[in-house]
């Protein structure tokens, strides 16, 4: 069996014959750059620039030689551009030196402005006629939104305003999936997609990063007001997108097929540390509606399994995630309120897939001992592992100090969990 | 007087923020905190009542609302920015010394993190209690809190963090903080650090939450 086939079953609910692992799949399951690099090294492969897959959070390329040494069984098919809105695949690509001194290949189109403290401006669509959409500090090691919110007129408000990035998909588009999907399906692994379209008011989209002159509501702190203050305004906003998110999704499918494995929907978080961003009755009105005809009409049409990320406490939402029809929860953050990983696999195992909690991230995996990480990850096996719906990641990308030796404890202890 | 007082805090709990601001639904086209802040000073009602009477109880029930999970991020917001517009017009009152708050915190979010929804949340709340804020920003290294702790003996020193990359920078910090100015109490937040981090990196409190902070702050006084 191959690793495609092995996560067919594991996404499916049965027993797969081994643990399948995810790193790089997605924006969400990936590894800082700088943790690549530091992985090459502890496998013995070759040191050379890795490149910069997603340059928000600065996630490096999981190449094939790492997807080997690593035994990762999935890949990620990602969109033609990057969240700023320029190529990131089928690009040019030119060395950069970050600031913490490691070599990078990064897009052509990644042009940046040096500002005396060392931060770092970054523009959408490379245009650096305009304001800047994202900044680094100094001493960071990603992105973060720069919030270019234009004075609100109540009375004027419009949801098309905020409706600009979520366009009819062209055939250029359409292309790109058809021969990324294809070439990516030559590897016998499996695959999940970022299709895009579907993330209903994920903050890391809000702001509109991509956009040269955003409209409507970008500002965050505005954003998460307006779920309670305007809720007409952001159904009218997650009514067109759906619409427009199935009818992209069809021309998609009709071009790839069931060649994809999973597609992640949606990156909203609903939970903090210890409790959730909304209510469970606001969740009912203002999101589920939406995400239940996206995933209806992925079920109806596709094999394609739908994937969820919501950091944080959610364990109340495990129900209405459900319900909605997601078939794949991540990060599923096991240090959060509420999220003991047998509570979720014994209550929730048999509807969701838990795609992550492998290992805490916040404090295992940065500044636990290699042999605290090794038991860790082989306890949340066993509990997650049991009748197949679990894909080995850990909660969250693997940020840039995570220590080499405790990532190599980590892929130790799945080899171990696998008797290989 | 105790009537617009009443309103007002009422504006400030439930995010009624203006004339123009929409929510909630049956307000709609009522004054809200900015308009009545506005009013309560012009009838005559002491600066001093309207903060503490007014605004400061607003903000105290909604606070208490968040901690136990009655309200969420949204519902804070709204009241803090409601709070905040009736701020506004007590500026010169504070800044002329006629009203005294309960004392002074410098906020911000350390060196390398631009992360700002949690440390704006308690920036927002700990005013909302009658706490002078001096909010820094984010990416803020160690030389400018120790500036802004040398400008202000007395304050109380806030860092917020959000990720594992630069919880780190806040011992760096509290340690340069505390060198500079000795005694300085020094209270750290955000999602992944814990009490056992405080203690590690000795600083003088941790607060899970906004309300952590501010029932700290209260025995303070």
């Amino acid at each position: 069996m191959n690793s495609r086939e092995i996560l067919k079953k594991t996404l499916n609910h049965q027993q797969p014959e081994r643990l399948v692992v995810d790193f790089g799949g997605t924006a969400v399951t990936g590894i800082h750059c700088l943790a690549v690099k530091n992985l090459r090294a502890y496998y013995g492969l070759e040191d050379r620039p890795v490149k910069v897959v997603e340059p928000f959070q600065m996630l490096g390329e999981v190449d094939e030689e790492l997807l080997d040494a690593m035994g990762i069984d999935v890949i990620g098919a990602y969109g033609k551009n990057n969240m700023f809105g320029f190529a990131n695949n089928e690009c040019g690509w030119k060395p950069f030196t970050s600031n913490w001194g490691q070599q990078l290949l990064v897009p052509d189109d990644f042009l940046y402005l040096k500002e005396p403290d060392g931060s770092l401006l970054i523009f959408p669509g490379g245009d650096v006629k305009v304001a800047p959409s994202a900044r680094m500090p100094g001493t960071g090691y990603f992105f973060d939104a720069v919030i270019r919110q234009q004075p609100i007129d109540e009375e004027n408000l419009n949801p098309e305003d905020n409706l600009e990035e979520f366009i009819s998909i062209d055939n250029d588009t359409l292309d790109y999936w058809e021969r990324t999907v294809k070439q990516l399906s030559l590897a016998g692994k499996g695959i999940i997609a970022s299709l895009g379209g579907t993330a209903l008011g994920d903050i890391a989209l809000v702001p509109g990063m991509n956009l040269k002159n955003p409209k409507g509501i970008r500002d965050v702190a505005e954003w998460y007001m307006s779920t309670v203050m305007r809720p007409d305004y952001i159904h009218s906003i997650f009514e067109q997108q759906t619409e427009l998110a199935i009818k992209n999704y069809a021309k998609i499918f009709d071009r790839i097929g069931n060649q994809i494995d999973a597609v992640f929907i949606c990156g909203t978080d609903f939970g903090t540390q210890d409790s959730t961003f909304c209510s469970p009755e606001q969740f009912n009105e203002l999101y589920l509606p939406y995400y239940r005809r996206i995933n209806d009409w992925m079920h109806q049409h596709t094999e394609w399994k739908s994937f969820k990320h919501s950091c944080g406490a959610v364990e109340t939402f495990m129900p209405l995630f459900i319900e909605a029809g997601f078939d794949i929860i991540n990060p599923v953050q096991i240090n959060a309120k509420g999220m003991d990983p047998r509570h979720l696999k014994n209550t929730y195992g048999k509807d969701l897939v838990f795609w992550g909690g492998g290992v805490d991230t916040q404090k295992m995996l940065s500044f636990g001992t290699p042999a605290e990480v090794k038991k860790q990850v082989i306890e949340n096996c066993e509990i997650f592992a049991r009748d197949g719906g679990f894909v080995f990641n850990t909660v969250h990308n693997v940020q840039a100090n995570v220590p080499a030796d405790n990532l190599a404890a980590m892929m130790e202890a799945v080899k171990e969990f696998n008797g290989i | 007087m105790e009537e617009i007082l009443e309103k007002l805090a009422y504006c400030v709990e439930f995010g009624k923020i203006n004339l123009a601001s929409p929510y909630p639904p049956d307000m709609r086209g009522q004054d809200g905190a900015d308009e009545l802040t506005k009013k309560a000073l012009e009838m005559g009602v002491p600066p001093t009542e309207v903060l503490n009477k007014g605004l400061v109880i607003g903000m105290g029930k909604v606070g208490v609302k968040f901690r136990e999970n009655k309200v969420f991020v949204p519902q804070v917001l709204m009241s803090a920015k409601a709070m905040s517009f009736g701020m506004a017009h007590l500026k010169p009152f504070f800044n002329d010394g006629s009203v005294v708050r309960k004392g002074k915190i410098i906020i911000g979010t350390v060196e390398g993190d631009l992360h700002d929804i949690g440390k704006n949340l308690v920036a927002m709340m700990v005013e909302g209690s009658g706490w002078e804020v001096i909010d820094l920003g984010t990416d803020v290294n160690a030389g400018k809190f120790v500036a802004a702790v040398q400008a202000n003996p007395g304050a109380v020193v806030c860092l917020s963090a959000l990720l594992t990359t630069t919880m780190v920078n806040m011992e760096k910090i509290g340690k340069a903080v505390k060198e500079a100015v000795p005694g300085t109490i020094v209270a750290i937040g955000g999602a992944p650090v814990n009490q056992d981090f405080s203690n590690k990196i000795g600083m003088d409190v941790y607060a899970p939450d906004p309300q952590g902070l501010i029932d700290y702050l209260g025995n303070l006084n």
